[in-house]
């Protein structure tokens, strides 16, 4: 523990250096503004920034894709306070508070709370990633080839369960289509290629960032040039700095949207939305003024923008221990990752530790430019929203075919990005959640090597599948996750417990 | 789209599925198993892919089931129906940014030189989503210019960040 606190404040110390710090404003600002613009999201700001910072020094561009997420996940609260657009998805929680108080004329207010809420959010995420990403760690050397194959499975079940609430069959179908084309192009055994059907292009795979930045960023630009036009609500902005005593009344909700914030991020592939409404629907729930809630309540507002940021760190604690990506923007961030050389997974507490604490110092970092920006030039930062679609899509459009071509150069990742938004498109008319497919994509690999690999030790017994202690866990958490869903299973466990009861109360 | 279009949605895309699914099985199950370098059978490339098309094709089984309940399979296609769809705003919109954004990326870029292609785009999709044909021009010629003003500043400034400050390679 001690030594982790070590590693921390050498991080600490070694990012503090002028250009390092301009760096942070300069990303974290750039994020802020990313968030707030309707059309681009954390995950194309990271995919962005992740060409940008392509020729950087390893820790240095990583802290500025760090940055880069942390802003545009707060910067989002703006729009959806302003607009009631909110900028990211996982902003659309804050907009059913925070509009309607900016409605009140009581902007500046809400804003200033967004702002606190999503610091402190991102303190409370940042100090769980330090506790458990080596505890992860630690225990993730016990995972091999069996417990692989069913974290990938889980991964894409839970994920597809949470990101479609209203139809988890539509969320799995996309998560397989995701593992799917993962297997497009050569595979790591024996070199054979599948499904290229003979093009060159295709054999070298479906690069994850040209697929997201497409399914996020172009899918986005069709959805919103068909949207009707957006209004900016006429209100004076008052005082930002935000009362003490606004969060002395609120520190339960904010401790409680931090915890459950960071524990919905290290879920894999389920991001800083479902955070949000969580933390939001745990605050209504347990709120005095809960059947007041969605018409310009404080605690709602700061219960949603506490979520959001925690997941940030949240979403980081399976990047680093596992590999796998907790959100959407924390899969780019695993992918440039990998482009910079560093290896997370099981082995970075044996290969890297001092990484680990140096990305928990960047979230601080990150989370204290976040606190100073969104406090100050809040009125100059307004005029942004005012820049109108028509004008603003071209833009956006160019940048995703430079971050769709930039890495690899390939005029094909263009295509593929074009591809991806319109598929990407067609799954949110028809409620698709678009997180499961990305996840699938980035879990695909690792469910083929490790399935395979797993199956040729045990000679083609699926016996270890099912008995080998983590193996046991994953699979009833995966089948329960499965079965919650169904309305059989929940008239059984409503019968059971309603049984339970009758038995304890001697009826 | 409405809520009550979902089941026949739900039925044309659970055939599409299901489709995909027994391909990508057929074609998993076609894969070499390197008998002649005596391989390990349980290694064979096509064991995942086969295994994603079986799923693939059962979840599409439960889609299609699924939206049978919902009388999904009542299409309702008419030529009026046909028409109104072509017709609409939202139509017309949506193939717009389809076709101008695609005519950029995979016809002009690669073709001629980044900053004029990208100069071209944001000029034609500005002017094609602003312009009202019903208008006069000099009535508009603040709005062109304007685009003509975007157009060139902001492919001046892409092409100059991205290829001399972050020495990153452009397209073309």
């Amino acid at each position: 523990m001690l030594e982790g606190l070590q590693m921390f404040v050498e991080g600490f110390i070694g990012f503090m250096r002028p250009k390092i710090i301009f760096d942070v404003l300069w990303a974290t600002q750039l994020g802020i503004i990313v968030g707030m613009l309707p059309g681009l999201t954390a995950t194309m700001g990271v995919a962005l920034m992740t060409t940008l910072t392509f020729k950087m020094e390893a820790s240095n561009a990583v802290l500025i894709l760090v940055c880069m997420y942390v802003g545009a996940i707060y910067g989002g609260s703006r729009s959806a306070i302003l607009l009631n657009i909110p900028g990211t998805p996982a902003n659309a929680a804050t907009a059913v508070d925070g509009y309607p108080l900016a409605k009140q004329g009581r902007a500046g207010r809400a804003i200033g709370i967004a702002t606190t809420g999503s610091f402190i959010g991102s303190v409370i995420g940042m100090l769980m990633l330090a506790f458990f990403t080596p505890i992860i760690g630690n225990f993730a050397l016990k995972i091999h080839s069996p417990e692989f194959t069913w974290l990938a499975i889980f991964g894409i079940v839970i994920c597809g369960n949470l990101t479609a609430p209203k139809d988890p069959l539509k969320g799995w179908i996309a998560g397989f289509a995701g593992l799917f084309v993962a297997m497009i192009g050569m595979e790591g055994m024996h070199a054979h290629i599948r499904f290229a059907f003979g093009t060159v292009a295709l054999s070298g795979g479906i690069a994850l960032l040209p697929a997201m930045v497409g399914a996020f960023g172009f899918a986005e630009i069709i959805t919103i040039m068909k949207h009707p036009k957006y209004e900016v609500v006429k209100t004076k902005i008052e005082r930002v700095i935000p009362k003490f005593s606004d969060i002395k009344r609120y520190f339960k909700t904010i401790v409680r949207s931090g915890v459950v914030g960071t524990f919905i991020g290290a879920i894999p592939g389920v991001g800083e939305d479902i955070a949000a409404w969580v933390s939001y629907d745990m605050a209504k729930r347990s709120s005095k003024e809960g059947d007041k809630f969605g018409t310009g309540v404080v605690e709602g507002l700061i219960a949603a923008e506490t979520g959001n940021n925690a997941c940030v760190a949240g979403a980081m604690i399976p990047v680093l221990s596992l590999a796998i990506p907790g959100s959407a923007p924390a899969a780019v961030l695993l992918a440039a990752m990998f482009i910079h050389g560093i290896r997370p997974g099981p082995l970075i507490m044996l290969e890297f530790p001092e990484f680990v604490f140096q990305v928990v110092a960047m979230v601080l970092l990150a989370s204290t430019a976040m606190l100073i920006l969104g406090l100050s030039m809040v009125r100059t930062l307004v005029k942004v929203l005012l820049v109108p679609r028509e004008k603003l899509m071209p833009i956006v459009f160019i940048l995703c075919v430079v971050g769709a071509f930039a890495i690899q150069q390939r005029i094909f990742d263009v295509g593929v990005m074009v591809v991806f938004g319109v598929i990407g498109y067609y799954m949110r008319e028809m409620d698709y959640p678009v997180a499961p497919l990305v996840l699938g994509i980035i879990l695909g690999k690792i469910l083929d090597d490790n399935l395979r690999r797993a199956l040729t030790l045990s000679d083609g017994s699926i016996i270890p599948f099912f008995t080998r202690p983590i193996c046991t866990v994953l699979a009833i958490i995966t089948l329960l996750t499965i079965f919650s869903r169904m309305k059989w299973f929940q008239k059984l466990t409503g019968s059971v417990r309603s049984g339970i009861k009758a038995v304890f109360k001697g009826k | 789209m409405k809520e009550s279009n979902m089941p026949r949605a739900d039925f044309v895309t659970s055939m599409i599925l299901i489709a995909f699914g027994i391909s990508v099985l057929v074609l998993s199950l076609q894969m070499p198993r390197f008998e002649e370098h005596d391989v390990n059978p349980y290694s064979v490339p096509g064991i995942v892919p086969g295994f994603l098309g079986a799923v693939i094709a059962f979840l599409g089984v439960v889609l299609l089931i699924r939206s049978i309940l919902q009388k999904g399979y009542r299409l309702g296609i008419s030529g009026g129906t046909v028409k109104d769809f072509f017709s609409s705003e939202v139509t017309k919109r949506f193939a717009l940014t389809i076709a101008i954004s695609v005519i950029y990326a995979l016809v002009l870029l690669g073709r001629i030189s980044y900053p004029i292609a990208t100069g071209v785009y944001i000029f034609a999709f500005i002017f094609i989503f602003e312009y009202e044909w019903k208008k006069s021009f000099s009535d508009q010629l603040k709005k062109v210019l304007m685009a003509l003003v975007i157009s060139v500043i902001f492919s001046a400034a892409v092409t100059g960040v991205f290829r001399y400050l972050f020495l990153v390679n452009l397209p073309g």
